[in-house]
């Protein structure tokens, strides 16, 4: 009895210890996410490009399409 | 003595038997508690999966200046305050001051740093004597769950927030505000714990009392990509010409879905923020871009044509007394089209105080119909209201329904008059702008939300004809010709209309306008509808609704148009060769049964050669001189190779 009392104790103190690092996993998440969103924004890339003296393009990409012969 | 022994049993037993229930329940007050627990709040997803709103712990740093020995404060004082003066950019001696103070006076508890993500708290942690933990170093801190933008500001106003105080007031902002209660919140769940040390509590039974129910995921429309660029676009143009606010709202043609949302307004220090949600709340007048709808009411009604001539005289004519003034010297007679093209207050009051004066039910009636006079019922909290006067109104005169025709005298949100130029895009029928597209649990669809139609058909095929080749030519050759672009098509109406002019004097001496553009892109089959407002910009740089707002429509075009490849197709490069077929199946031969025994290489290009010969199984060297095509070989082919063996090749 006071054996599994003590076992439960030390559950719930393993429990807490693991929510507050889920906790902070998922911060971690949110913040790395977070960054790699405003990095990948346009407006940052362009900014970034600017530097560099490379600006966004007036036409858009042509992509080409190969037709097959055997049709 | 035995009397002392009756008073102790006498009042055991009334301890034990009268008074019991009261200290058992004390007793169980103090080691057991119901504890809420919070269900999470969900998340606010992007179109593409971005998040854009969700919950994360933030944390609050302090110290416990008492704690520590005398001789670890003395060694890890002086780097603690450096580390914290690169974080915070603060002096590393104020910092020093405080810390020493509050440890003189025996402050256990000294707040230095509020609000910090987990990456900032980590570094925070890894401080020298911060690194020694709690006892030893004082480290201390506490957690609290925050909502966080994790793009920042951008659509900070539209994805919002709700937030209760101490009263249970709830303010509700945005999307997050409307949908908090009904799929956000989620519930709260109970359950009972006992206190078990170390300031633990555990729980009483296997099972929560009652169980918390997380909210659910919320997935909007908002396309980070065009947000961005939206975004950006509007604050640039803001700046430039120092306007107080301005919005911009992007919204899919066929399906009504709100791609874009900015919001930006000027605080004191002069920067712009995403303020109030002027896009959905704020109903102003309208000025030109009203004229379309007014356009359309006379062409659907048939009492004008777009060749139909017009007197615009001058550029002044009286209209009851009072004069109407076209920017400009005036445009002389010209067609009803042109007076929108060239965006004449006058044409446009001439066509509607002719066709209407006597029966403005009539031409009110059509506006009715087009739904301008109600809100348009979106998620959003706080729209803003539309005022169309009628007669009997106050703030109707013979001179409303002229001044009406060019967009004065009444009142549309930007979202408003957005739904229309879209209903014009989209064959003439009105839908309801929208945010979300699905609430989800997981990847279960709790809800999907589908278009809305609110009017099927504004009107005739004809009419929608006509007004969208004005549009088209606005920005070819009418207000908004300094948009054009070769590449790619646009049409839209400019709008630059007076705003605070109750006291001509005052605005006389400080003209303010509300300059817009609405519009939809590419002109002939429309995909995007686009509305952009900016407020009050500074005269000095310029107000015409084609300078200051067109741009950021035009970028967006841009963007759009850049973002889609353009597709060529072309017939396959592939062909037969029979020469190409032969030499490819001798290799093949060749590599296949010639292993260990040289080759007739004679007749093979050089390239080929050398490679048959790096792929035998016995190694050997070979020496090439020359390119193109193998003349002789210095062993003969059937002769077994040795290991390291070295065979010259001549080529042609």
């Amino acid at each position: 009895m006071i054996a599994s009392a003590h076992s439960a104790d030390k559950k719930v103190f393993e429990i807490s210890r693991m929510s507050n690092e889920v906790k902070e996993l998922h911060s971690a998440f949110v913040d790395k996410r977070g960054r790699l969103m405003r990095l990948k924004k346009e407006s940052y890339i362009e900014s970034e490009m600017k530097k560099k003296g490379i600006e966004i393009s007036l036409n858009p990409p042509i992509k080409i399409k190969v037709k097959s012969q055997e049709q | 003595m035995f009397v002392f022994a009756i008073a102790v049993l006498f009042k055991l037993c009334s301890i034990q038997f009268i008074d019991g229930d009261k200290y058992r329940a004390m007793a169980q007050k103090r080691s057991i508690k119901a504890f809420e627990i919070p269900a999470n709040r969900g998340n606010v997803y992007s179109a593409d999966g971005s998040l854009l709103a969700t919950s994360i712990p933030k944390y609050d740093v302090g110290i416990d200046a008492v704690t520590s020995s005398d001789n670890n404060f003395k060694k890890y004082i002086k780097p603690l305050c450096d580390s914290l003066a690169v974080f915070t950019g603060k002096s590393s001696g104020s910092i020093e001051r405080k810390i020493k103070k509050a440890r003189n006076t025996k402050d256990q508890y000294l707040l230095l740093l509020r609000n910090l993500s987990y990456s900032e708290f980590i570094r925070i942690r890894s401080f020298p004597l911060f690194k020694l933990g709690s006892i030893r170093g004082g480290f201390v801190y506490s957690q609290k769950t925050k909502r966080e933008h994790p793009l920042g500001s951008i659509a900070e106003r539209s994805i919002g927030y709700e937030r209760i105080d101490e009263n249970g007031y709830a303010t509700r902002v945005g999307i997050d505000g409307a949908f908090g209660k009904d799929y956000l919140r989620g519930e709260n769940g109970r359950r009972l714990k006992q206190r078990i040390g170390k300031g633990e509590w555990k729980p009483i039974r296997d099972a929560n009392e009652i169980e918390p129910k997380n909210g659910y995921d919320i997935y909007t429309t908002i396309d980070v990509n065009i947000q961005d660029i939206a975004h950006h676009s509007l604050l640039g143009q803001l700046e430039k010409y120092e306007a107080e606010h301005g919005c911009v709202v992007v919204m899919d043609v066929k399906t009504g879905e709100i791609k874009a949302i900015a919001n930006l307004g000027r605080n004191r220090e002069g920067k712009y923020y995403e303020r109030l949600n002027y896009a959905v709340g704020e109903s102003h007048e309208p000025g030109s871009t009203f004229k379309v709808m007014a356009m359309m009411v006379a062409l659907e009604d048939k009492v004008i044509d777009t060749s139909t001539v017009i007197d615009t005289k001058n550029g002044r004519k009286m209209f009851y007394g009072r004069p109407i003034n076209d920017s400009g010297a005036g445009h002389g007679k010209i067609s009803a089209a042109k007076t929108l093209e060239v965006s004449s207050n006058i044409g446009l009051a001439t066509i509607v105080d002719d066709n209407y004066s006597k029966q403005p039910e009539k031409f009110l009636k059509r506006l009715r119909d087009w739904r301008l006079d109600k809100e348009l019922g979106v998620s959003i909290i706080g729209e803003g209201e539309p005022v169309i006067p009628k007669p009997g109104d106050k703030i109707w005169s013979r001179n409303a329904l002229p001044s009406m025709a060019y967009g004065y005298n009444m009142q549309l949100t930007p979202l408003q008059t957005l739904a229309f130029y879209n209903a014009i895009a989209n064959k003439g029928e009105l839908i309801k702008p929208r945010f979300l597209r699905a609430v989800k649990e997981f990847d279960r669809n709790i809800e999907v939300f589908e278009k809305e139609v609110l009017v099927d058909k504004i009107c005739s095929d004809e009419t929608l004809l006509k007004i969208k080749d004005i549009l088209k030519n606005i920005v070819e050759r009418g207000t908004g010709e300094r948009l054009y672009s070769k590449t790619f098509s646009m049409a839209g109406k400019t709008g630059t209309a007076r705003a605070d002019y109750a006291n001509i004097e005052e605005w006389l001496k400080d003209r303010k306008y509300v300059s817009s553009f609405a519009g939809y892109f590419p002109a002939d089959k429309p995909k995007y509808s686009c509305i952009v407002v900016i407020h009050k910009p500074s005269t000095k740089v310029g107000y015409y609704g084609a300078d200051v707002s067109g741009p950021v429509f035009k970028r967006i075009a841009q963007k759009i148009y850049t973002d889609t490849p353009l597709i060529d197709e072309i017939d396959s490069v592939e062909f037969q060769n029979p020469q190409v077929v032969q030499d490819f199946e001798k290799f093949n031969t060749i590599s296949n049964t010639y292993k260990t025994i040289m080759p007739n290489l004679i007749g093979i290009p050089a390239m080929d050669a050398v490679a048959f010969l790096e792929n035998m199984e016995v190694k050997v060297k070979v020496k090439l001189k020359g390119s193109g095509v193998i003349k002789s070989q210095s062993i003969s082919k059937d002769k077994k190779l040795k290991f390291n063996q070295t065979i010259v090749l001549e080529a042609s």
